[in-house]
């Protein structure tokens, strides 16, 4: 019994002193480190090690009206290498190390010899580094080509590669419409232009995607591609209004009389009508090399316009019915004052007359005319003004909107300053309302008045400027921002037809005389404002530059783009605005008349021109039906009717000879020289020929003379 | 003692084993198979570790079979023979095996590999049954003491040579069997001193382990005086305090001095009061205990090198280890089982340990992709099932008529205690990082084998203990 028991006794001390309290502390610690401690592990679980990071999305697109890239994202790769990957195994390593570093060496980096890349590696996994740069910024191919080295071709985990893909904005057209396209992620600059404003669209949403944090002191994070993560969803594109081909001329037209003219700064922006779309915008600052899109002149900065705001002045005394084109004023020979201050026409014609009509003081934009009238009707409050004087002034440029900003949807817009009526806030003096009168004393920015401008081209629809048209998702528009009206009507069809006059008649009369063409009409209002003057007490003006502009609309009959060319100090080449900025404008309606066919006067409803031969190209031949049907759409007097397949045109003084245009027979080789490819193809090809081309246009030369055997040879065509 | 009973095969097999074995079978291998499918995605099956270790079930149960179709008596008969071979294959791994993580213990056939210390386990537990089982062993006897400590030595000499540090301590696990076998208990007792004193060593001054010694023997011998006891106890209090007091202001050389002093004063009291044997054993005890945690202090500062003494930080004091270096596996351990949580983040959901995280994630560390996985709730069932599987065990070998069969049932409780306790004590930084398996979960061919080998004798001679 004795030894029974103390057997017994052994067994129950190894169960309850061994096996059971060993299970106990087991549990415990479980339970500790899972409650107790739990927090803090999940804590580190979640933060430290293993998280979901945020990854960035493509940008999307800006594309011009037509498609046209104006900004986009350029992917690269930085390729990183992890030798101590958890999946890399000393053997998989050790085996791939020569030929790695040897392909590093040769392929990507030639600043180490393969020997010095092998020891790099080695040294870099021995130091239980996980995260060695190989090469930055490299492209697709190139990163698909490093995919392939050994030991990377093992994956990710097992072979270490890594990939981070990253982007860059690139604006494939360079400076055109820089500024109003903008830019955002800049770390010292506000986001602006369009990818500012846009950045809702063109952002999408970032996507997830887990990391494993790999170095804690350097709080390096590295993907883990085989796990699921949220896709990122790819920026929209967003459709501007702008054309593509106008801005680069209006840039162009712009850069070039910045140059010529030495400025400051200078601004062009070119509007659609009927709709307030801004098919062009352009704008040029100084900078220590050369001119620059270094601000948003057209819709951020406020200036005093001069007199191109005459336009408004007038328009506020027609709609009030005080004046009619045949009044006669008085201009005192260019010299007047108002309140001991003078003010002085820039007109040299003023200077010989005493008095001439409302029409003529327009047209050589008499300041003294226009102050006069002005003040003549707005200046006292009386029965005509309904006792309001200066007030009905500022409320019928307030009809105009002209107190109001655009709204245009890029942001950074300027507001338009126009003094409230007799307002001691403002500093309303007695010198206020005539200076008014010729665009002194209040601000607005060049886009406003052109809004100004194109309303009256609209026949007096008041419509939002805008440039961007449109949002798409992978091609498919999401949404379409349509032409807003801001105002039906801000005048009388009167008025504005007679400011239609009045704007014609500066073309055609006044001081945009020069700037006039036979090809098609255009109307508009000249400005040479003084900018940086300072009026003295004793009634003089010091003037430290002027701020030439142009602003109207074309063609003047059926008004399809207003445009503004506004330009700050020119210091050479004159400074008035139809010598400054009317040419920028010429250059622009010039180009835009060229390439729009549908502003050109139907061909054959005009006199036929002289058929002469070198007015036709110098061989037109195609087969017979094409050029018959061609010619009798045009309906074109021709002679002549062969009965080959193939015909070319001569050019007579008074109609076209249809000539039989002869190809040798079936099995030789044919004279296609001067065909149109095609026709050349359909030829040579029912020949039995092969044919290789070169270049595009007609055919200038063919490999095989003409008469040659055809055996089904290669024939090569030049074309030109 | 029915006819029915006496019938071999699965007819008399111990269910609850049986069933507790398979379940946590299965459960490793869908462990194994979470941890490794994300990062073997695109291999074909059979080439993943799930894939592999499939394999190594399929012949673990081919092992089961084979061994319930011998005859039962075959494992005694054979067990000398067959430590013979566990020995020599031993010895050949030292020559002809290959060198993995610095370790000559694996020999490696193609894709598979084998450890013959999962041979030589299994191999001592036979031999150590049939020894002990032998009429002319006597535990009491200094002569079969030495034979069973050789048969034990032997194996564990051959696989420090390797060296193989985690398989040499799973053999302490004898020291079990030893005891129940009537093992003096003085020599753990004895042991138990000489661990506590050298684990001591290694992260206390040995001069605060003598003075504690040297107080804890004042006390005792103001204790065995017969009058006064009270007041020679108060005494020795106030010595205790005035040392602590002493230690804790720099005065530990004085401490000590006065406390040795104080210490032979009393001794030769009480020796002149017939108490020799007791203040000999304090004598000895203080002696060795100071001889000891000096050696400890020397051989940790000074013998082991400093990734061996890392492994003891990262157990003893896990502040002065580094966090991202030998701490690292622990730490990143208790990271994945601390944020399961109570249910777990779901099979195949676990992150930390799906991506490899923590370094032998499907070997020694697998428990804790069940903690990650499976949570508390997934820890907890599995140590209580493996507890339940220890008791079923000593049950089963207490039941034995057969003393072969008894002593073999808790050599092999033994060995699968120490594994179960070390494995999962050291994923949660209980227990020193010791590489060996977790029974039946962790990923691994030869240990899987080696295990279902002992549990399918084990069940065999469980199945026929009614012949007796």
């Amino acid at each position: 019994m004795e030894i029974k028991n103390e057997i017994l006794y052994r067994v129950y001390i190894l169960l309850f002193a061994v096996v059971i309290p060993a299970a106990v502390v087991l549990i415990y610690q479980t339970i500790y480190i899972t409650y107790a401690e739990g927090g803090k592990w999940r804590k580190k679980g979640k933060e430290l090690y293993i998280a979901t990071r945020p990854v960035e999305p493509e940008r999307g697109n800006i594309l011009a009206k037509d498609g046209s890239l104006l900004a986009t994202s350029i992917p690269y790769f930085d390729i990183y290498m992890d030798p101590n990957s958890t999946g890399m195994s000393e053997k998989d390593f050790m085996d791939n190390l020569d030929s790695l570093a040897h392909c590093i060496a040769t392929y990507v980096d030639n600043t180490f010899t393969p020997g010095g890349f092998r020891e790099f590696l080695l040294d870099r996994r021995r130091a239980g580094d996980r995260y060695v740069l190989i090469k930055r910024k490299v492209s697709y191919a190139e990163r698909k080509f490093i995919e392939q080295f050994p030991l990377f071709n093992l994956g990710r985990n097992r072979g270490g590669f890594i990939v981070e893909k990253r982007s860059e904005r690139k604006r494939p057209f360079g400076l055109l419409a820089q500024r109003t396209i903008g830019y955002t992620g800049r770390e010292d600059a506000k986001p602006i232009g369009v990818e500012g404003t846009f950045d809702e669209y063109l952002g999408g949403q970032p996507g997830k995607e887990l990391m494993i944090q790999v170095d804690r002191t350097n709080d390096i994070w590295i993907p883990l591609e085989d796990l699921s993560l949220v896709e990122p969803k790819t920026g929209d594109d967003v459709v501007m209004t702008i054309d593509i081909n106008m801005q680069d001329a209006t840039q162009e037209a712009l850069l070039r009389a910045m140059n010529y003219h030495d400025a400051e700064w200078g601004t062009a922006v070119v509007m659609e009508v009927k709709t307030g779309a801004i098919r062009a915008i352009a704008n040029l600052g100084r900078t220590d090399s050369g001119w620059w899109e270094t601000f948003n002149y057209a819709i951020g900065t406020s200036v005093e316009p001069g007199s191109t705001f005459k336009t408004a002045s007038m328009m506020a005394m027609m709609e009030d019915g005080f004046i009619k084109l045949s009044d006669t004023i008085q201009i005192d020979r260019g010299t007047t004052e108002f309140f001991e201050q003078t003010m002085v026409d820039a007109s040299p014609f003023s200077a010989k007359i005493d008095s001439t009509t409302v029409r003529h003081a327009f047209e050589i934009s008499s300041n003294v005319g226009m102050a006069k009238l002005v003040t003549k009707y707005y200046g006292q409050k009386e029965r005509i003004n309904k006792n309001e004087g200066a007030a009905r002034f500022i409320q019928r440029l307030k009809d105009f909107n002209l107190h109001l900003p655009t709204g245009i949807e890029v942001g950074g817009e300027g507001n338009p300053y126009i003094k409230e009526a007799y307002s001691k806030e403002d500093q309303w003096s007695g010198t206020t309302l005539p200076w008014m009168a010729i665009g002194y004393e209040l601000q607005l920015t060049p886009l406003q008045l052109l809004t100004f401008y194109n309303a009256i081209a609209n026949g007096g629809t008041l419509v939002k400027p805008y440039v961007v048209q449109e949002i798409q998702r992978f091609g498919e528009t999401i949404r379409t921002f349509k032409p807003t009206i801001l105002k039906r009507k801000i005048a009388s069809a009167k008025t504005i037809s007679m400011m239609h006059e009045l704007l014609d008649s500066v073309v055609t009369r006044g001081t945009a005389y020069k700037l006039r063409t036979d090809e098609y009409n255009f109307a508009g209002k000249t400005g040479t404002a003084q900018v940086g003057y300072r009026r003295t007490s004793e009634g003089k003006t010091f003037i430290r530059g002027y701020q030439a502009s142009f602003v109207g609309y074309f063609p003047s009959e059926a008004p399809m783009y207003s445009i503004i060319v506004v330009i700050n100090k020119p210091r050479r080449g004159g400074y008035y605005g139809s010598d400054v900025a009317g040419p920028v404008f010429r250059e622009i309606t010039d180009y835009i008349y060229r390439t729009q066919v549908k502003l050109h006067a139907p061909l054959n409803q005009q006199p036929k021109p002289a058929l002469a031969g070198q007015q036709l190209p110098a061989s037109s031949s195609g087969t017979r039906a094409d050029v018959l049907k061609v010619l009798d759409y045009l309906k074109l007097p021709r002679y002549g009717n062969p009965a080959s397949e193939v015909v070319a045109l001569r050019a007579q003084t008074d109609s076209l000879m249809v000539l039989d245009r002869s190809l040798t027979a079936k099995n030789v080789v044919p004279n296609v020289t001067g065909l149109g490819l095609r026709d050349a193809l359909y030829v040579l090809e029912n020949r039995g020929l092969r044919v290789e081309v070169d270049g595009y246009g007609k055919v200038a030369r063919q490999s095989l003379l003409p008469g040659t055997r055809a055996q089904g040879q290669t024939i090569k065509l030049f074309l030109q | 003692m029915g006819r029915k009973r006496e019938a071999a095969g699965l007819r008399n097999i111990d269910w609850a084993t049986f069933s507790l074995f398979i379940a946590l079978s299965a459960i490793g291998w869908s462990m194994v198979y979470s941890v490794s499918y994300s990062q073997e995605a695109g291999l074909d099956f059979l080439s993943t570790s799930a894939g592999k270790q499939l394999i190594w079930m399929g012949i673990s149960a081919i092992a089961f079979a084979v061994i319930f179709a011998i005859d039962w008596k075959f494992w005694q008969t054979l067990a000398y023979p067959i430590y013979i071979v566990g020995i020599v294959l031993l010895v050949l791994v030292l020559f002809l095996g290959s060198t993995i993580k610095g370790s000559t213990s694996w020999f490696v056939f193609g894709s598979f590999s084998f450890q013959p210390s999962e041979v030589a386990k299994f191999a001592t537990c036979l031999a150590m049954s049939n020894y002990l089982s032998n009429y002319r062993t006597n535990l009491r006897t200094l002569r079969s003491q030495l034979i069973a400590l050789g048969l034990l030595l032997l194996p564990v000499g051959l696989i420090m040579l390797q060296p193989d540090a985690g398989s040499a301590i799973v053999f302490s696990s004898f020291l079990l069997v030893l005891y129940r076998e009537g093992l003096n208990s003085s020599y753990y007792i004895v042991g138990a001193f000489v661990a506590l004193i050298l684990v001591l060593g290694l992260i206390v001054e040995p001069t605060y382990i003598i003075l504690s010694l040297i107080v804890l023997s004042i006390v005792v011998l103001a204790y065995h005086f017969e009058d006064n006891r009270r007041y020679w106890l108060l005494g020795a209090l106030t010595v205790a305090a005035g040392t602590y007091f002493a230690a804790v202001n720099n005065w530990s050389t004085q401490a000590l001095l006065a406390g040795a002093g104080i210490f032979v004063a009393l001794s030769i009291v009480q020796w002149m009061q017939k108490q020799g044997r007791i203040v000999s054993l304090l004598l000895v005890a203080v002696i060795v205990g100071a001889g000891l945690s000096y050696a400890a202090n020397f051989a940790f500062n000074d013998i082991l090198k400093p990734h061996q003494q890392d492994r003891l930080n990262v157990w003893l004091q896990p502040s002065k280890a580094d966090p991202r270096g030998s701490l690292y596996n622990v730490f990143q351990s208790k990271l994945a089982i601390g944020s399961g949580g109570l249910q777990g983040k779901g099979f195949l959901n676990g992150t930390l340990t799906k991506l490899n995280y923590v370094p032998e994630q499907s070997t020694d560390f697998i428990f804790c992709t069940i903690g990650e996985e499976q949570g508390f709730v997934g820890s907890f069932s599995i140590i209580i099932m493996f507890t339940l599987f220890l008791i079923r065990i000593t049950i089963i070998a207490e039941r034995q008529r057969s003393n072969f069969s008894r002593h073999y049932a808790y050599c092999i409780a033994g060995i699968f205690f120490i594994h179960i306790f070390i494995n999962v004590g050291m994923t949660m930084g209980l227990m020193p990082v010791i590489g060996i398996p977790l029974p039946f979960i962790s990923k691994g061919g030869s240990s899987l084998l080696g295990f279902t080998v002992m549990v399918a004798v084990l069940l065999k001679l469980d199945s026929n203990r009614y012949r007796i």
